[in-house]
């Protein structure tokens, strides 16, 4: 199909375009009809005329630029494609959910619409500033969201904690920015990393560095920079959660490669600017993010917070990506970051379902889960073994990739990241004993009661089709693993 | 076009599971009838593919992952190593399933688990392919599981838990030794990581000493937990003492010999530099494993138990006939291994009754059951025999040969008096099980539990034991029936040491 016809000069711009106008006239549409079920099937509409959009894009292996600052290329498509997907299982839930039909939904759908056109502008970004604007578009979205379930002290809690560091986190990367900016003259990271290259590695340079780690790091809940997430997910209502947790991280990971992979192992910037400190900073980051994550999610009782420590671990396991920096790394974190968004989506969306259904969030409320309703029982355990990478589920193969890409490279083994593939490996473990618990609970304890659980039937089908991807993508990982490869190197450039 | 025969042995037990897993209310009374179908045939197929087929030429291989750094493949063989653990495997499924006839407690799912089980083990053994191998090892964690926690006993949780850890962790650090091997034929081999046991078996013996010891040491530690090998073993006797039957029989009778067929199959066929680096450390870890075993036998009052820990013996007598790295040594290991299948499922069976028929397995508790329960009695005797290794049964040529091979073994290195380990442990087992015997059958009969109601075991349970008994007689008249398998497999894999 020839999308060129249709947007002209801004066919890379095309999936964005759509969404972005939804994201305009959704309150009009909510003004003028009244009717939350139109909003909501308005705004679906556009998830999936944008999200069909960029498959055709993405699939026919389009490239363009547009204005000079945005370019969309299989990289940016596939992440793009990763934030509609996530949009689109957030959006289809949400007007079933008792958590948000209460909410202005107009604004609500016009939030999570604006937050993704956020996050895919990120994807398509190569400067600096740009992509500054869109985290900015994206967080800003997300503040308004969290808080909207204004009835619930929790949430204006977790709103007010998400503003304060979200504010620091921008002030940091912003004086990071500009840091990079006055030692290199310009905001394009290719071009930071070609000067850079000439005039060497400076303690200015690495404060900068060290300044934008931080400052991102808040965004992907990195220790020590993560004690907002747990907070935020339980106050927020279960489908923005699940945006957030799915989401809005993968558009901070999203950042970390397209700016240091970029600076450091790009194409022309191949030799070391400052190569392994960067590489043991980022490692040393990965396994405490991993451990810390694991560790305290073992010791919670309620759902949403152990999934979202779960989550802080899982963003963990995908530093090594930026440890390891090699291209083989960054396609197995690429998909780790899709099935990621299915197991760890799906098990949000079992919460909010539950929730809908009158289930508490604590684990022992899960208590004879499987005689009270046994596919959404089936599919948490499903989900739960997945992110504990049990095989033949998606998380299994995910790590099997991303993990092994620690141990080697293109020479044969090679020493340097083992240790951390060994804190992976062992964090794997914990984790599998916190997930065991409330699989344990679903199926082994009995709950107070046995009445059938009927939640909505869209929840199911959105779980449903979660399910069925974490288990096609564990036995067929090529079906997206393919996309991940190329854009590993359309990103890296090699 | 050629029917695919290994495929199969894994296709039917999966069908078999799902068919039952969907046998819910009503119905769920026929699951057994089910179960019992797809187990028999599985093992008509096995016993066809043993007998009547030319092995090497049953591998299968279709591509799977195909990436531009890796190749995985869904491929499948069967040689003489692997054989014999699949007509036991098939085997035991079948006699599980026969004598968990009259399970009450949602049978549908116990069978489900059962034939599930049948999918994991049978992959292990059939893979060809390290990632397949992984797979299918970690496959079988889950049923398992869930058979201890659903239908085990009263400190099920605890051990249910504690045995899904303790392996998951063994086997995520075998996994590590797995990409290790990946990546290093990477090098080797041109940039493409085959993943196939064909490419990595060939070019691992190739690679230096010190990555040979290394690697080594990652795969040896996740197989030997599995084993189980002291220090690591104090998962099996929780999850054995908790298990139902079924579960505990699958476990001992096939699960346990994953670990030592994994250190044969990966780490002597890839290592033999790493396998002579460690000679000694595995034949120290053997022998305390068979020592400590059979010592901690003497000390225990539950029956189940006691099995538990003679099975940590008996698996350490097999490592240390993997470690004498000798073509007697490791052809008479994996005939223990085959040999403690069969006994080991006998002896969980004949515990398994006496606990739920009368309701406790404490031995002072027991006592004088022969003149109640006479065929209960006789077959007791029966696999207490085969265990101890009495001539004329298949536990002999277990042991004996073994033996001797370390004898030879340790003559060559002048260091005999290691022989007294091994006669210690023949003496403790035959304590043991003689005194065991002697506690629960012989004597005057119990009063310190009811007896009025207890009755000898039913026909599924005769039918089940009696099958064991019989290959138990046979293979200890002619061992070599199985030997005949494993001889031309252990003389291809000692030729590549340099020893003979």
């Amino acid at each position: 199909m020839d999308l060129t016809g249709i947007f002209g000069d801004y066919t890379a711009f095309a999936p964005i375009i759509i969404l972005l106008i939804g994201a305009l006239i959704l309150p009009a549409v909510q003004f003028v009809g009244k009717r939350r079920t139109a909003t909501w099937a308005v705004a679906l509409v556009f998830a999936i005329v944008s999200l069909i959009v960029n498959a055709i894009m993405l699939t026919d292996g389009y490239t363009g630029e547009a204005l000079g600052l945005y370019e969309y290329d299989a990289y940016s498509g596939l992440m793009i494609l990763l934030f509609q997907i996530v949009l689109f299982l957030a959006v289809l839930v949400s007007n079933a959910s008792t958590e948000t039909t209460r909410l202005h939904v107009g604004a609500f759908y016009a939030l999570m619409t604006g937050a993704t056109v956020g996050m895919m502008f990120v994807a398509g970004s190569t400067d600096l500033l740009t992509i500054f604007v869109g985290v900015e578009l994206t967080s800003i979205s997300s503040y308004a969201m969290v808080t909207m379930k204004r009835k619930d002290p929790r949430a204006a809690e977790a709103g007010v904690k998400y503003v304060i560091i979200g504010g620091m986190s921008t002030a940091l990367t912003i004086y990071g920015i500009s840091m990079l900016y006055g030692l290199t003259g310009t905001t394009e990271i290719a071009a930071i990393a070609e000067t850079t290259q000439l005039t060497g590695m400076n303690w200015m340079f690495a404060i900068a560095i060290v300044a934008m780690v931080a400052g991102y790091g808040f965004k992907i809940a990195a220790v020590p920079f993560h004690m907002w997430a747990p907070d935020v997910y339980e106050g927020a209502a279960s489908p923005v959660s699940m945006f957030l947790a799915t989401g809005s991280k993968k558009m901070g990971l999203s950042v970390f490669f397209q700016i240091f992979l970029v600076m450091f192992v790009a194409g022309t910037a191949v030799s070391q600017i400052a190569g392994e400190e960067v590489q043991y900073l980022f490692a040393i980051i990965a396994a405490f993010t991993m451990t810390v994550g694991n560790i305290v999610a073992i010791a919670q009782n309620n759902i949403k917070r152990m999934l979202a420590y779960s989550s802080i671990a899982q963003a963990g396991y995908i530093l090594i990506v930026m440890a390891v920096m090699s291209e083989y790394a960054l396609s197995a974190g690429l998909f780790h970051m899709f099935t990621h968004v299915f197991m760890k989506g799906g098990a949000f969306l079992i919460v909010g379902a539950l929730i809908c259904a009158g289930i508490g969030e604590k684990i022992s409320d899960y208590k004879g889960l499987a005689k009270r309703a046994p596919f959404l029982a089936v599919a948490m355990m499903l989900f739960l073994f997945s992110l504990a990478g049990i095989p033949p589920l998606a998380g299994f193969t995910s790590k099997f990739f991303l993990f092994s890409s620690a141990i080697g490279g293109v020479d044969g083994v090679t020493s340097q990241w083992v240790w951390l593939a060994f804190i992976a490996i062992l964090n794997s473990a914990i984790s599998l004993y916190y997930y065991a618990r409330v699989v344990k609970a679903m199926y082994i304890e009995k709950g107070a009661s046995t009445e059938k659980i009927k939640v909505p039937k869209i929840f199911t089908i959105a779980i449903a089709i979660c399910v069925i991807f974490v288990i096609v993508l564990g036995v067929y990982p090529q079906l997206i693993y393919d996309f991940c490869e190329t854009a590993a190197g359309a990103l890296l450039g090699m | 076009m050629d029917i695919p025969i290994l495929s199969l042995l894994i296709l039917i037990p999966l069908i078999g599971a799902i068919a039952t897993l969907f046998m819910g209310g009503e119905r769920q009374k026929f699951a057994k009838y089910v179960a019992g179908v797809f187990a028999a045939i599985t093992l008509i197929l096995s016993l066809y593919v043993m007998f009547a087929t030319e092995m090497g030429e049953l591998s299968e291989s279709y591509a799977w992952i195909q990436t531009s750094a890796i190749t995985i493949n869904f491929a499948l063989a069967v040689d003489g190593l692997s054989i014999l653990m699949v007509f036991l495997t098939a085997l035991l499924t079948l006699l599980v399933i026969v004598f968990s006839a009259e399970e009450k407690d949602r049978p549908n799912y116990f069978h489900t688990l059962v034939m599930a089980m049948e999918v994991g083990l049978m992959g292990v053994y059939l893979a060809a392919d390290y990632f397949l191998f992984y797979v299918m090892w970690e496959i079988t964690l889950i049923p398992m599981y869930f058979m201890i926690s659903w239908y085990g006993g009263p400190r099920r949780h605890y051990a249910a838990i504690k045995f899904l850890i303790y392996t998951h962790v063994a086997s995520l650090v075998m996994l590590i030794g797995i990409f290790a091997m990946g990546f290093e034929s990477m090098g080797m081999n041109g940039g493409v990581i085959d993943f196939s046991f064909e490419n990595i078996n060939a070019l691992m013996p190739q690679t230096s000493e010190a990555f040979q010891a290394i690697v080594f040491v990652l795969l040896f530690f996740g197989f030997m937990v599995k084993m189980p090998s002291v220090p690591f073993h104090t998962w099996l006797p929780d999850a054995h003492v908790e298990a139902p039957t079924g579960g505990s029989v699958l476990l001992a009778g096939v699960m346990l010999k994953m670990g030592s067929y994994g250190i044969i199959r990966v780490c002597l066929e890839c290592f033999p530099a790493g396998a002579e680096h460690w000679q000694w450390v595995i034949i120290a870890i053997g022998l305390i494993s068979m020592v400590y075993g059979a010592y901690a036998c003497i000390a225990q009052t539950d029956l189940k138990k006691m099995v538990a820990f003679s099975s940590i013996s008996h698996m350490g007598m097999v490592m240390l006939g993997i470690g004498c790295l000798s073509d007697i040594g490791i052809t008479f290991a994996v005939f223990q291994m085959f040999a403690h299948g069969l006994i080991s499922a006998m002896l969980f069976m004949v515990c398994g009754f006496t606990g739920h028929a009368l309701g406790t397995r404490e031995m002072p508790l027991l006592g004088g059951l022969a003149g109640r329960m006479p065929i209960f009695a006789t077959f007791m005797m029966i696999s207490f025999m085969a265990s101890l290794g009495l001539p004329g049964l298949v536990g002999f040529w277990g042991e004996f040969p073994l033996v001797y091979g370390f004898y030879e073994f340790i003559q060559a290195n002048d260091m005999l008096w290691l022989i007294l380990f091994c006669l210690l442990t023949l003496m403790l087992t035959a304590g043991y099980y003689i005194w065991a015997m002697q506690k629960t059958l012989f004597g005057p009969e119990t009063t310190k539990i009811d007896l009025e109601h207890v009755h000898d075991i039913s026909k599924p349970e005769f039918a089940a034991l009696a099958v064991l008994a019989i290959l138990v007689a046979v293979f200890g008249v002619w061992p070599d029936a199985a030997l005949s398998f494993v001889e031309p497999y252990v003389d291809g894999l000692v030729a590549t040491f340099g020893v003979i």
